[in-house]
């Protein structure tokens, strides 16, 4: 009996999908119980020049080739240090393990530093993994929504004694980091076709945002990732301040303070100032 | 001459819009008629992508095409995706959203290709249904476009174009000739190109594609990354002879070139209507 159409198309996803050879994909245990090997040459007719397994083999060819494509794309920093063959078998099992369920492509990497993370046998795979994290979340900050800018006319309007319990709102395409690797100086050396920089572990802080729709990045002393960490995460002005004043072993002056506030506001990383309900 | 049966207008002679091009587009405002838009590279952002969408649809008229609605599987309609592409017409005031005859996976897995449909009296049917809801919930008729195909089911019973000219007529939708679709299919199974183009009714075409490919010398890929060649574009006089002549755009994805030379071969296809092509040195004041 001919396959109904949900059996086709659950047979020829399952072919495609599969890793091994073109034979092997039709042989396959999933396959054989959809289609029988011995009707395949039924099912898929042959042409002039292609056989059965040629022409189902187009479809597997090109399905691997268009994801690692799009993974290309996404993670330049990770073909960088792999290369393209090693790349390659990283994107095969990925997507063996993880295989696309959204309607774009731009979601594709999405589980990838957790794959690297928990997948054996992988080399410098906290650097990877931590690579992997870094272009990831540059993928998801270039498709965050846009914010407004606080202007300094915004700023300007704030009465003095407000400031204490105002709530800075930070812009969407923005994230405060804790880094264990230079995978941000790495990356912007691949991207400039420079020679990169060494991988070995180096704790730092950065914030990563979008600015005009360009991703930058900023290094951050520990302390002004401790206030820029409190301020994102909507502490008051005042408490974020006075905690970063008084915690912490390196002591900060007030002067340096304003000085990394002001430079924050100039780089755009704040939309508003949301002040305290009088009532 | 024939005309479209929703009346929808013919936008002249497009291409569509590619990342390589944006700042070109921006800086230059170049005198193309239109462009086609890739739905799914603007439903989920809020960044440059859509910029530059808004400050396109603001100059120029917009018609989306997509790769993901799967409208030929058997899994459940992905409402969510439904939504957000209305949404996108919406906004960009689309003349009309058109994507392919085609599945592009089951059980909730994405394999990113227009995989072929068995063309059988069981998927026509069920298709028709599809279509027709699709068409209510985006709130106009959808458009759909015949794919490049590398293999044909034994299980077959009709030929792609009366399939997909039959579910035109039953789903009343549009089609999308996607006239190198045509060449392309019809080499790789040994059919009769000039037979689909004269089959297709001509009152449901709404728009044409026209693309170069990749001759493997066993088959040809759809692979968009060059010139038009001339059995095409004499199928594209074959079939304008039928149509009266709609909306027309030129694909280029792999080894784009620069805006100017994509826009030009897409005027080619202003000869191949019968009308004078325009002085692009002076359109574009150089
Ligand atoms: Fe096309």
């Amino acid at each position: 009996m001919a396959p109904d159409l949900g059996n086709t198309q659950q047979w020829m996803q399952a072919v495609i999908l599969h890793p091994g050879s073109d034979r092997e994909a039709v042989a396959s245990p999933k396959a054989r119980k959809l289609v029988p090997a011995s009707q395949f040459p039924r099912l898929i007719r042959p042409s002039r020049t292609l056989d059965s397994f040629d022409r189902i083999g187009i479809y597997r060819g090109m399905y691997l080739a268009r994801l690692q494509e799009a993974l290309e794309a996404d993670f330049p920093g990770l073909l960088h240090f792999l290369g393209r063959k090693r790349f390659s078998e990283l994107v095969r099992g990925y997507v063996d393990r993880y295989p696309s369920r959204s309607y774009t492509l731009n979601r594709l990497g999405d589980r990838l530093p957790d794959y690297i993370r928990s997948s054996p046998g992988i080399v410098r795979q906290d650097f990877l993994h931590e690579l992997a994290r870094f272009e990831l979340l540059m993928s998801r900050l270039f498709d965050a929504e846009e914010s407004p800018v606080l202007t300094p006319e915004a700023i300007a309007a704030v009465p003095p004694e407000s400031w204490e319990t105002a709530r800075l709102k930070p812009i969407a395409a923005l994230s405060v980091e804790v880094l264990r690797y230079p995978v941000g100086a790495y990356l912007e050396a691949v991207r400039q076709g420079k020679t990169c920089p060494g991988t070995r572990r180096k704790n730092h802080w950065a914030v990563v945002y979008r600015r005009q729709y360009a991703l930058r990045w900023l290094d951050l002393s520990r302390p002004a990732y401790r206030l820029l960490h409190a301020l994102v995460s909507g502490v008051p002005l005042g408490d974020a301040l006075s905690s970063v004043l008084k915690g912490g072993r390196q002591p900060v002056g007030e002067v340096q303070l304003f000085s990394w506030f002001r430079g924050w506001v100039t780089e755009g990383l704040f939309q508003a100032v949301e002040l305290e309900d009088p009532a | 001459m024939g005309r479209n049966r929703w009346n929808l207008p013919d936008l002249g002679f497009g291409i569509g819009l590619r990342t390589v091009h944006y700042s070109y587009i921006l800086a230059n405002h170049p005198p193309i008629d239109w462009f086609e838009v890739l739905s799914e590279n603007y439903m989920d952002t809020g960044g440059r992508p859509l910029y530059v969408l808004d400050q396109v649809a603001e100059r120029y008229p917009v018609v989306l095409h997509g790769v993901s609605m799967s409208v030929g599987s058997t899994d459940p309609l992905n409402l969510d995706y439904l939504k957000k592409l209305k949404a996108l017409a919406d906004r960009t005031r689309a003349h009309w959203v058109s994507d392919h005859l085609c599945w592009t996976g089951v059980s909730g897995i994405n394999v990113h290709d227009l995989l072929p449909m068995p063309y059988t009296d069981e998927s026509l049917r069920y298709t028709i249904e599809r279509v027709k809801a699709v068409s209510e919930i985006l709130e106009r008729p959808l458009v759909l476009e015949n794919p490049s195909t590398y293999l044909e089911f034994g299980t077959s019973t009709w030929s792609e174009v009366d399939f997909l000219s039959t579910l035109a007529q039953e789903a009343d939708c549009g089609i999308l000739l996607d006239v190198n679709n045509v060449y392309v299919s019809c080499f790789n199974h040994g059919l009769d190109p000039d037979a689909f183009i004269d089959r297709v009714p001509a009152d449901r075409v709404v728009q044409y594609h026209l693309a170069g490919h990749t001759h493997k010398g066993t088959h040809i890929l759809d692979t968009h990354s060059d010139y038009v060649i001339d059995e095409v574009w004499s199928l594209y006089r074959r079939s304008c002879r039928r149509t009266g002549g709609v909306a027309t755009l030129l694909e280029w994805d792999e080894n784009i070139p620069s805006f100017e030379v994509v826009h030009a071969e897409a005027l080619k296809a202003r000869r191949h209507r019968g009308l004078p092509e325009p002085d692009l040195k002076r359109a574009y004041g150089t």
